[in-house]
């Protein structure tokens, strides 16, 4: 249970020479059934250490309900059971005695739509802070600014922080939502098609943020795009009708995947 | 055919528009012509056209001649329309009548009082037949008719008081539950079963708090009248929690699921989610909850008129028994002289009351329309 009490995180420095990153989320085996249809079958695959992973395949394939797995969002669906298991830094996140609380803490997510709170700027950034018993105004303005220039939107709303957050554009708040998540220091980012509902300059800003959050965070990233899938990610997992058909390093997938369906998909030629 | 047809393209959309626009229009029409009417029937009293008092000056019957039309449409209070209407000897009968009264009426000082006028409607008096000291009083019925509203405008707002506290903490805290945290079968059987409440009938409920809630809250709290402010403001908020529970518990279902989503995902627990994203999230609409209860309340009747004693006494205590201005217009309209100054005190304090929901509500849009701005980040 320390893993997950602890509010200071401890990464693993090392870095394997085949870029693989260490591995941190493990997942053995996972079946998961809305009531009785399965939505995932058997998935097993590794995630590594400060790396983005991005998660492929056409609408309904389980890649979303996959990547909720992890911080166990999908607990709010009542009729999901979930076997297998899942680890995080070597601890079943499923196990009991784990603090749902403090295991979302770890990780954190940005959601498809857009939804920071109807409240300021500042108090949407420092909501989590808060959350977690920081209490200090200097602490609190610290952390917002430090987590607002992480999230590249500082310049943009340093003038206006205690503004609503509504007010700003489809882009900034999904910035303003990165900023959110990265707050409270997780060490994983989901990330649930953040760009889908973006113009293309705004998405270009939030791959050149993950990009720059690489460096700090370990990112999954679900996305329609496959181009941005190539661009942004290190390793790519393609699923299809909750199966994971193939997970391999991006460069590999997209130029010379192993599997036919792989091919077909990222090609075009089907999804 | 080109494009520009107007309504003749769609001719029956076009008359199930305009049919649907006349039937609101209606709806407005009634209020405005309800209030018009209440506010008719309380009219001369507002212009001072009424008096109350019991010893007049007395012109003797024998002396009508001499008095031009006017003085004597006047002197005998009658509108225009009346005064056409009847003969010299009916004139003749109604001066006798007054001569009569006259031989009758009080001798003291207040006999002589034009009770209408506005101080004594909202000023102490020393009333010559009480205590001596300066009163508020309301005994509409006596030697003297003494309609000071202060007694029952306390008395109202007293109930009133009592039944949004009680009301509303718990109607929200029911409706936060019932939106945010309570599971779905859980849901299916609460949200009926608390709006059925709005299904009992006032009198059942105010039979219910004379009966059994009276001499409960007595037994619990021991104060000395059984029927109070108090008994009677609790049974008002049975009453109230429904309409605000039904409202709020709407707009808190309506905040996006993506807050509750957020805020989850940072590391807040359900409640954490609920009470600080999801409930400022809904302030617009919960606040329309509690202005709507408020009209409920201070326009509930029955239930104060059978639980609160129904006294005009003028008192702060919530254990005293009171009587609202409701339940005032109810008990007395029906025994009130048609077109008399009672009568017509009745149809005031009741447009009164119209005009202060009125406002409420107007007031309650307006801060409503200020919250929601500031919601979507529009004002500042």
């Amino acid at each position: 249970m320390a893993a997950f009490s602890s509010s200071q995180v401890t990464l693993n420095q090392s870095k394997p020479a085949d870029g693989a990153g260490a591995p941190l989320i493990t997942s053995e085996r996972v079946n998961l059934f809305y009531g009785p249809a399965q939505a995932l079958k058997d998935i097993t695959l590794t995630i590594g250490e400060r790396r983005v992973t991005a998660f492929i395949g056409p609408s309904g394939c389980g890649k979303s309900t996959f990547l909720r797995c992890f911080n166990r969002m999908n607990d709010l669906i009542d009729s999901v059971r979930i076997t297998g298991s899942i680890k995080v830094g070597g601890q079943d996140i499923h196990s009991p005695d784990v603090d749902v609380i403090e295991l979302r803490k770890r990780i954190g997510m940005v959601f498809q739509k857009s939804n920071p709170f109807p409240k300021s700027i500042y108090d949407n950034v420092a909501y989590g802070l808060k959350l977690h018993g920081m209490k200090a105004k200097s602490d609190l303005d610290t952390a917002v600014e430090q987590s607002l220039r992480g999230a590249a939107l500082w310049d943009e709303v340093k003038d206006r922080l205690h503004s609503s957050a509504l007010g700003l554009s489809g882009g900034q708040q999904q910035r303003l939502c990165i900023a959110r998540a990265i707050a409270i220091k997780p060490e994983i980012l989901l990330m649930d098609e953040p760009a889908s509902a973006l113009d293309p300059i705004a998405t270009a800003k939030i791959e050149e943020l993950i990009l720059a959050l690489k460096r700090e965070f370990t990112i999954v990233i679900v996305t329609h795009n496959m181009q941005q899938a190539a661009r942004i990610s290190d390793h790519t997992a393609f699923f299809y009708l909750g199966e994971l058909v193939e997970f391999d390093a991006t460069a590999k997938i997209f130029t010379n995947p192993a599997k036919r369906q792989t091919e077909d998909y990222v090609t075009g030629r089907f999804g | 055919m080109g494009i520009h047809r107007g309504h003749q393209a769609r001719p029956l959309e076009w008359l199930a528009e305009k049919f649907i626009f006349l039937v609101s229009l209606t709806a407005i029409l009634m209020v405005f012509l309800i209030f018009v009417f209440v506010a008719r029937e309380a009219l001369p009293l507002v212009l001072g056209q009424m008096n109350s008092a019991a010893a007049r000056p007395v012109i003797a019957a024998k002396e009508m001649d001499k008095l031009k039309p006017e003085e004597l449409r006047t002197y005998l209070g009658l509108t225009a329309t009346e005064f056409k209407q009847l003969d010299k000897e009916a004139l003749q009968a109604l001066m006798e009548v007054r001569e009569e009264e006259a031989k009758e009426a009080p001798k003291d000082k207040d006999a002589t009082l034009n009770t209408t006028e506005w101080r004594y409607l909202f000023q102490p008096h020393q009333w010559s037949d009480s205590r001596p000291e300066d009163r508020y009083v309301w005994q509409p019925i006596g030697r003297i008719h003494k309609y000071n509203l202060v007694p029952l405008i306390i008395g109202s707002l007293k109930t009133t008081a009592v039944a949004l506290l009680f009301s509303v903490p718990l109607a929200l805290a029911a409706a936060l539950y019932v939106s945010q945290l309570a599971s779905p079968t859980m849901k299916e059987w609460l949200k009926p079963a608390i709006e059925l409440l709005s299904g009992v009938p006032s009198v059942v409920l105010g039979f219910f708090a004379l009966m059994v809630l009276a001499s409960f809250l007595q037994g619990a709290f021991g104060y000395q009248s059984r029927l109070n402010a108090f008994v009677a403001g609790i049974a008002l908020g049975l009453a109230v929690i429904p309409v605000v529970f039904s409202i709020a518990e709407d707009a808190l279902t309506s905040v996006p699921r993506a807050y509750t989503q957020a805020a989850l995902a940072l590391g807040a627990s359900k409640w954490q989610a609920a009470w600080q994203i999801v409930l400022p999230a809904a302030a617009p609409g919960v606040f329309a909850a509690v202005v709507l209860g408020f009209g409920r309340a201070i326009g509930e009747t029955m239930v104060v008129l059978m639980a609160s004693g129904n006294a005009s006494i003028m008192s702060f205590s919530l254990f005293d028994s009171t009587r609202s201005i409701t339940a005032t217009i109810a008990a007395e309209l029906a025994e009130a002289v048609f077109g008399g100054h009672h009568y017509r005190i009745l149809f005031l304090i009741g447009a009164m009351l119209f005009v202060v929901t009125f406002l409420t509500n107007l007031a309650g849009d307006l801060i409503m329309h200020r919250l929601k701005g500031r919601l979507e980040g529009k004002a500042k």
